[in-house]
């Protein structure tokens, strides 16, 4: 038995603790998901404020049949869509502007950063969702493609294909913001 | 250049390491000839390089779990709300409720019946009226809606 399958007998015998456990080792992991799909901090706390929310209601008929860290993941990427389903024009102007002014704060070297940090949020977005959603679970979660087919559900073959794809739509966007790849 | 089509679609694979043994053979014997591919792999690798590379954001460590526990406990406090509302509409019922439920009921069963009667008297008129052999048999038939 896996740390996070004891966790989650320990909820399931009446113990909270053990949720509480969980819900601090995939916080920032979570977040790093949301917000690199979003990208807006205060929605992306909201939506894994609810992901985890659905997870606490929900952990009861979590049956094992795939790891919890899978079955967390599925159900913040559906938040993440049903959040998006809502909010078709996620992406505002007033949001753009707000991300440019953030990079013209500070020192000149985490100007450097930011504006890197910046564009490389704004490429991200820039690839259609589900493809999106596929590299970010790859190169910021770390997971493999079976894994990602499990999240996702789909076939690996899908997988890999999305994952191409989001890298050309990626190389594609970072030329046009850039004229280059730094 | 069929080889680097081939080829090019199995370099993010190849990148991951989720490229099978045979996959890997291929792909590197190819990227010893081939310049452009070999290019392209570099600009995969740069590109993942950056997404792995970007900033990671952190939330202090009871942040979230701060944020849930009043979640919770004001979702719990609607419930038993909710719960003390239905339980004060049951104690009124008990006395009250059983009455116009009483009525409803008695008032549903009579405009059934009555609509069925009404039916069936239209039926036997329409079939007496349609010119066929009316005989005992077919009206009780006809009334008791076995026969149309």
């Amino acid at each position: 038995m896996n740390e996070d399958s004891f966790y989650v007998r320990q909820f399931l015998t009446g113990e909270k603790d053990g949720f509480e456990i969980l819900v601090k080792k995939y916080q920032d992991r979570v977040l790093n998901i949301v917000y690199s799909i979003i990208r807006q901090d205060r929605e992306s706390e909201d939506i894994m404020q609810e992901a985890f929310l659905k997870v606490y209601r929900n952990l009861r008929y979590f049956k094992e049949r795939s790891k919890f860290s899978t079955w967390l993941y599925r159900i913040v990427v559906n938040t993440v869509y049903d959040f998006l389903r809502k909010r078709r024009n996620f992406i505002s102007n007033e949001d753009i502007l707000e991300m440019r002014a953030a990079t013209c704060e500070g020192p000149r070297d985490t100007l450097l950063t930011r504006e890197k940090e910046a564009m490389i949020q704004e490429a991200l977005l820039g690839i259609p969702l589900k493809f999106r959603a596929a590299l970010v679970l790859k190169d910021i979660e770390g997971l493999s493609y079976i894994e990602i087919s499990e999240v996702l559900r789909c076939s690996i073959g899908t997988v890999e294909s999305r994952i191409f794809r989001a890298r050309q739509f990626l190389k594609e966007g970072l030329l046009k913001l850039t004229g280059e790849l730094r | 250049m069929k080889e680097c089509i081939k080829v090019s679609k199995l370099l993010s694979r190849y990148l991951d390491k989720e490229a099978s043994c045979a996959d890997n053979l291929l792909i590197e014997a190819h990227l010893d000839k081939c310049l452009s591919c070999k290019k392209e792999l570099l600009e995969l690798s740069r590109i993942k390089e950056l997404v792995l590379g970007k900033e990671r954001k952190t939330l202090p460590q009871d942040y979230l779990v701060c944020r849930l526990r009043q979640n919770i406990a004001d979702e719990r406090c609607i419930i038993k709300q909710g719960l003390s509302w239905l339980s004060g509409i049951g104690d009124f019922s008990r006395k009250i409720i059983p009455v116009p439920v009483a009525v409803i009921v008695i008032s549903l069963v009579f405009m059934i019946l009555t609509s069925k009667q009404q039916l069936t008297e239209y039926s036997l008129e329409e079939h007496v009226l349609s010119g066929a052999q009316t005989t005992t048999e077919t009206a009780l038939g006809v009334m008791l809606g076995v026969l149309n």
